[in-house]
This record gives structure tokens, sequence and C-alpha cells, in this order.
């Protein structure tokens, strides 16, 4: 496996679990649209925001993540009803808790963007790619595949 | 705490002779002077072998809900018509009493299979902080005198005062008398040191992020994975834990240090607004791994975040990652 080298050429691997209804959505949205947001991240389309496990977030982190972004639709607008404030409650803790033990906040993001939103989505990724990039790479909790 | 060790008993007698409970989970004497091993009844001449001191460490709801689910697992073949509840009852002070309020509030038995049989509580000895204090001597002899426990080593018999060696989160123990209990025995314990609660955790939040980080990595480093601290959690009671399954494998098994804090880290957020501060898993951790550190962050953000949420307090409000809000606070919401 390759070094996590900071050099110019550094690229951020960005994760974003995206529920069905809203975010993946607004993705379609934006690449209809043509609008243009950095290639780093990489979309993993959910039902619902409240179906990201914690888990999936810790688990991108160990396996090489430089960041991680969790996005739904805006409370209240949630396919499932409530879906998204059981996620709201989880990943405040669970955001919380990772800087806690260190791990920088700017790593694991979360946002909703709905499905009219394609600029938003845009924005977004640009922001975060933005954020983890001032980071470099992720060093804490990465697992060393030899 | 004789005169409450007679009535215990004697209640105890007295439920297992009408037969208003099939066993009677509670503390013996262990095979140590300091310490108390957990013990199952179900005779009323046992009875007299319940014991209650300053050495009863673990938290008995954790066997409550293991007979009542062993003994549902051992009727799956029983017709539905002939199938009988379990009835147990526990010997249980104020953290007891509230992973019991959990357990109920997640459903995982009815209140009227636990008869809760509350007892005052001041706080238990630490084993690791009273292992400090002797240095790591072999204690021979150990009682309590007062404010303070005559131990005796090899090097003679020395005077702690209690506070040194009692467990840190029975110092500042909010819960310290039983929040629910179908009887009491003696009267209410005074109250603990409650205002320096998070006192441990706002200092470790003032830490820069590398400090908080090496010190996440140091205190995980020493885990050897025999994952006693979950076995004797309370809050742990799935049938299958994420650290055995296979399909998800979520953590190697390894000797990756990573796997070892995604596994430490992973445990610990189970707790989120689940822990109840018992301080069964540092008794009972080999390593002297300090999770509390860590465990408490997560009770002091379950209070702030949603509605002063004190796990286990009343049976009425819900763990909060069981229920959720529209009004919950959004701060950390990226770009909302
Ligand atoms: S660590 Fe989590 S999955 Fe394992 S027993 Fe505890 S609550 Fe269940
Ligand atoms: S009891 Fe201690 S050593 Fe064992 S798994 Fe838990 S923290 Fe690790």
């Amino acid at each position: 496996m390759t070094e996590n080298k900071a050099n110019e050429n550094w690229e951020p691997k960005i994760i974003a679990f995206v529920c069905n209804w809203c975010t993946y959505a607004g993705a379609d949205l934006a690449g209809i649209s043509r609008l243009q947001y950095p290639p780093n991240v990489r979309l993993v389309r959910l039902p619902c925001s409240g179906r990201v496990n914690p888990f999936y977030v810790v688990k991108a982190l160990q396996e090489g993540a430089d960041g991680v972004l969790v996005s739904g639709c805006h409370p209240g607008e949630c396919h499932y009803i409530t879906g998204n404030l059981s996620a709201r409650r989880k990943f405040s803790m669970l955001k919380n808790f990772l800087s806690y033990v260190g791990i920088e906040p700017d790593r694991t993001l979360f946002t909703w963007v709905s499905a009219s939103e394609g600029e938003k989505f845009a924005h977004v990724v640009k922001g975060v790619t933005e954020k983890v990039k001032a980071l470099g790479p992720a060093k804490k909790l990465v697992k060393k595949f030899e | 705490m004789e005169n409450i060790e007679k009535q215990l008993r004697e209640e105890a007698k007295k439920l297992l002779a009408e037969k208003k409970v099939d066993v009677i989970v509670g503390y013996e004497e262990g095979t140590l002077p300091y310490q108390a091993a957990p013990c199952f009844i179900e005779d009323p001449e046992s009875a007299e072998r319940l014991v209650w001191n300053k050495y009863c460490s673990v938290n008995l709801a954790k066997y409550v809900h293991d007979l009542i689910f062993q003994h549902k697992e051992s009727q799956k073949r029983t017709k539905p018509e002939e199938r009988t509840k379990k009835i147990v009852g526990v010997v249980a002070r104020g953290c007891t009493t509230r992973s019991i309020v959990l357990h109920l509030q997640e459903k995982q038995y009815d209140r009227d299979q636990v008869v809760v049989i509350g007892v005052p509580c001041t706080g238990y000895i630490s084993k690791k902080k009273l292992a400090a204090a002797v240095d790591g001597k072999e204690v021979i002899e150990c009682s309590v005198a007062g404010d303070a426990l005559s131990v005796t080593t090899v090097d003679g018999t020395k005077d702690i005062p209690l506070k040194e060696v009692t467990a840190a989160n029975c110092l500042t123990c909010r819960f310290n008398n039983p929040v629910i209990s179908d009887m009491m025995i003696g009267d209410p314990a005074p109250a603990m040191d409650v205002d320096n609660e998070y006192k441990e955790v706002d200092e470790f939040e003032s830490l820069s992020e590398e400090e908080r980080w090496t010190y996440f990595t140091k205190e995980m480093g020493k885990c050897i994975r025999c994952y006693a601290c979950r076995n004797t959690c309370p809050s742990c009671y799935c049938k299958v834990c994420f650290v055995e399954q296979s399909q998800p494998k979520w953590v190697g098994a390894g000797i990756d240090e990573t796997d070892t804090q995604v596994f430490q880290f992973m445990r610990m957020f189970h707790m989120a607004g689940r822990c109840v501060d018992c301080g069964s898993c540092l008794e009972v951790c080999p390593m002297g791994v300090d999770l509390r550190t860590f465990l408490k962050k997560l009770d002091k953000d379950a209070y702030n975040l949603f509605d002063e949420y004190r796990v286990g307090e009343s049976l009425d409000t819900l763990p909060p990652l069981s229920a959720h809000s529209t009004e919950d606070k959004e701060e950390f919401i990226f770009e909302p």
C-alpha cells in the first residue's frame, strides 16, 4: 500500500454516505446541470441517513478514507419521516466523541442536501474537499495493510 | 451494614419461601478478604449467604438479563401456552436499578419479571485503587472501621481513608439510592459529591487534540481484547456482539492496534446514552484500561445535548438514541 505522503499532488479520498431520496438525487441534479465539483468524493447510496451506522464512518476512517461526509434530507423532509432525526442524534454524539478521542473534527462532516439542491451539493463537496485537504492525509486510526 | 445484611437475608428468605421469585441475585462472600462475588440463591436456607458490604462491586443487572434470557431460550421448544416466566429478585443499589430501568425501556423483560430489593449505597472499594494503595502487596485481611479501611499485608496493618480507595464513579455518583424498587432495605444513603461529576471530562476536554489522541492510543494500547468489560456490562446484552460478527467483519481479530482502537471506540459508542457509570468494566479489566474518561464523556454529551438526559433516571424518558426530536441542536451540521 502506498505511504500517506502529503505532497502537492496529494488528493484526499472522501467517502460520502448519502440518502437515496434527497442527497443522492441532489448529486444527480448537480450532474445533470453540469456543475463542476471536485472528484474526490465517492458516494455510497443508502436508503436513509438514519441507515448510516456510525460504524460506517469509523470503519471508513480505519480503512483509509481521509474524510467522511454523511448527508440526508433536511429535518422534516425525511422520506421515512424521522430517519434523519435519529441520524442527527447519533451523529451529534459521534462527532463529539471522535473529536474527544483526538480525531480532527473536520474529517467527519454531516449535512443536509435536498433533491432540488444541486448547487448546494456541489458547494458542499467543494467545502468538504477543501477542509480535508487542509488537514492533510489521515494518520489516526488508519490501518496499514502490508 | 450488619443491620442491612440481616434485613436483606430476611427479605430474601421470605420472597423465596413465598415463591414470589425463582431466584435471587445477590452478593456472597468472595474467596479473598476484600471481595464479594455474585451469587444466585434458589432456596430460602441459602439466603444466609447474602452479604452487602463495601466490596460488592459488579453491577448485578447483567445477571438479571442473562437469567431471564437463558430461561427464554430454554423455552423455545415449549408450547406457547406452557411457557413460564422466570421471576428474578435482585439486590440492587442505585446503578443496578438504573440498568434495570434501561433494560425495561429497551423491552428486554417485563417489570413483573424482576423484584428489586433496593439497598442504599455509599460506594464500593475499587480493587485497583486498593492494590495501588498497598503497592500491589497481597491483602491478608481487610475491614472497614468508620471512615477508614484497615488493611493487613505482609508489611503490617495500615489504615487507609475510605475516600482514597472508593471507586471514582462512586465518589461522584448521583444515584446511590435506588431509582426504582419493590422494597427498600435500610435508610437512604447520604448524597455523594455530585458537583464534580464531570470534572475528569472537563479536564480531558481542555487538553490539546494531540494530547487526547496520545492518551487514547496509550490506554487502548494496553487492551488485550479479553472482552471482560463487555461481558460484565449490563448494557452489553446483544446476542451476537459486533466483535464476533463475521458478516460483515467489523473488527479484525489480529494484533493490529487500530483494530483494538476501533473495537474500543465502537463498544464505548454503543454506550451513548446508555452507560450508567457503574464502573464494572473498570473493575474487571485485567489491564487497567481507563475506559471511564471516555464513557463519561458520552454521559455528559447526552446530558447537554438531549434535555438533561440521565441514563435510567426514570422509566418515562427514553434513552436519547431510541428517540428523536425536531428540536435537537444542530451546530455540528456543516453548511446547514
Ligand atoms: S459492544 Fe455493542 S454489539 Fe457488543 S454487546 Fe455491547 S452493545 Fe452489543
Ligand atoms: S476488560 Fe480491559 S483488556 Fe479486556 S477487553 Fe476490556 S478494556 Fe480490553
